[in-house]
């Protein structure tokens, strides 16, 4: 078997603000799949989800002399590029269409769908931790996840106040973080 | 907001989701630079929001990853429909310049055409010139052979073996003139020589005349050409006692006026 180079990611930073395609292409292996998920958690429907990762690591490849580590981690970057360019698709008017047409066959897609769905180790390790959380912490992280909401449209959706909205969040997360370092 | 209140607030959580207010984030940011604790509880928070998306993970087609290495893989065609406007319109004025050593090659092209053009019309004028003159100098070669051409016919005349030369003597009425018939004897041609007869005032004429069987038979008439005599064939005769020259008005006379008589021969 090949030996798969590894970077940390002060090195993959480096080289990417270098534009080096080995590393972006390290890049796409390792983040690609967690990527295509929370897409595809967001529009439910497989080929536009994959239209969207492929245009936000061209974003991604385009727009990296603008990441700036000092303000966050890679993937959060790479993660909130992405979730707005799939929220730009959900407001977009060919989405809508689509997802009418899509929500008939959702029953035949989910089944394929599994399939492709990434069962490496480390994912699966993850699910059962994740199992352990409350209902009311997953959910408050799936909204800020995958619903593209905004701070207030949380608290509306929970019916709970806006300042409630971060406590709330930092306490799921709190145990989000507990449950994954078990 | 001291580094306690956010790392407990649950902005941390917030910023890192992107949820956070344009003044929250700028508060975040500016503490992050601050405060290690602070980008260290970020990191925490971020790490277990990238294992709650790698839990989620679904694994894209194959071909999704060369798709985009491709396309990445090109980087100058990015950069001409990034910056189509810019590009194209540097693309244009690059097209309509045209380099100075084109413009010196065209100046230069130019003058040699003009040049080129006034040595055409000198040598178009030299040429004419010169076929002007060779005309001429033709004109007077074909002048040239044909004197020749009579001059050799008439040295054949005298010269000829058959020739039989009669000298016509002058009369008392012109003592100093003479002229010379050569008569072939095989053909019976004659050719007469006035070389020597004197110049004929206006509108008068010589005419030849053959005595046959004692009577004046009209021989022809003498013609010049360009008022000089040369040696001319005449009408032929089979036999003749004499031949005789007289002083007829122009085209001739059906008799010989006998007291314009110049010259006669004996046979």
């Amino acid at each position: 078997m090949q030996e798969v180079k590894k970077y940390n990611e002060v090195e993959l930073i480096f080289l990417l603000k270098n534009r080096d395609q080995t590393a972006f292409a390290y890049l796409y292996d390792n983040y690609s799949a967690a990527l295509l998920g929370v897409i595809y958690k967001m529009l439910e429907n497989r080929e536009l989800s994959e239209d969207v990762l492929q245009e936000a690591f061209i974003k991604i490849w385009n727009n990296f002399s603008n990441y700036d580590s000092e303000k966050g981690r890679l993937f959060t970057w790479m993660l909130n590029i992405t979730r707005n360019l799939t929220i730009d698709t959900i407001r977009s008017k060919g989405y809508k269409k689509q997802s009418k047409i899509q929500n008939s066959e959702n029953t035949v897609n989910n089944i394929s769908d599994n399939a492709h769905t990434a069962e490496s180790f480390d994912a699966l390790g993850i699910r059962k931790h994740l199992s352990l959380l409350k209902n009311e912490q997953r959910n408050i992280i799936d909204l800020a996840y995958f619903g593209g909401l905004t701070q207030e449209e949380i608290s509306k959706s929970l019916a709970i106040p806006l300042g409630t909205v971060k406590t709330r969040m930092r306490a799921a997360i709190i145990e989000l973080r507990k449950v994954l370092t078990n | 907001m001291n580094k306690e209140n956010i790392i407990s607030s649950g902005l941390l959580e917030l910023y890192a989701l992107e949820l956070s207010s344009p003044e929250e984030t700028v508060e975040v940011e500016k503490a992050l630079q601050h405060y290690p604790e602070i980008k260290q509880e970020l990191e925490a928070i971020e790490m277990s929001l990238e294992s709650y998306a790698l839990a989620h993970s679904v694994e894209p087609s194959p071909f999704l990853k060369d798709n985009i290495l491709s396309h990445i893989s090109q980087p100058e065609q990015e950069n001409i429909r990034h910056l189509s406007p810019v590009g194209s319109g540097s693309e244009k004025t690059r097209i309509y310049r045209i380099p100075s050593f084109l413009k010196f090659a065209a100046a230069a092209v130019f003058i040699l055409l003009i040049g080129s053009i006034i040595l055409n019309f000198s040598y178009y004028n030299k040429y004419q010139n010169t076929n002007n003159e060779l005309q001429v100098a033709q004109e007077k070669i074909r002048q040239n052979d044909q004197a020749n051409l009579a001059m050799s016919n008439q040295l054949n005349v005298v010269s000829d073996r058959n020739a039989r030369p009669v000298v016509l003597n002058g009369t008392p009425h012109a003592p100093d003139a003479i002229a010379k018939i050569y008569w072939m004897k095989n053909t019976g041609e004659v050719y007469v020589d006035p070389t020597n007869l004197p110049a004929v005032p206006e509108g008068k004429q010589y005419q030849l005349w053959a005595i046959v069987d004692g009577k004046p038979v009209d021989g022809g008439m003498i013609t010049t050409e360009k008022g000089i005599y040369h040696i001319q064939k005449m009408k032929s005769f089979g036999s003749a006692q004499a031949f005789a020259i007289t002083l007829e008005n122009a085209g001739g006379s059906a008799t010989p006026t006998m007291d314009q008589l110049f010259v006669i021969s004996k046979i």
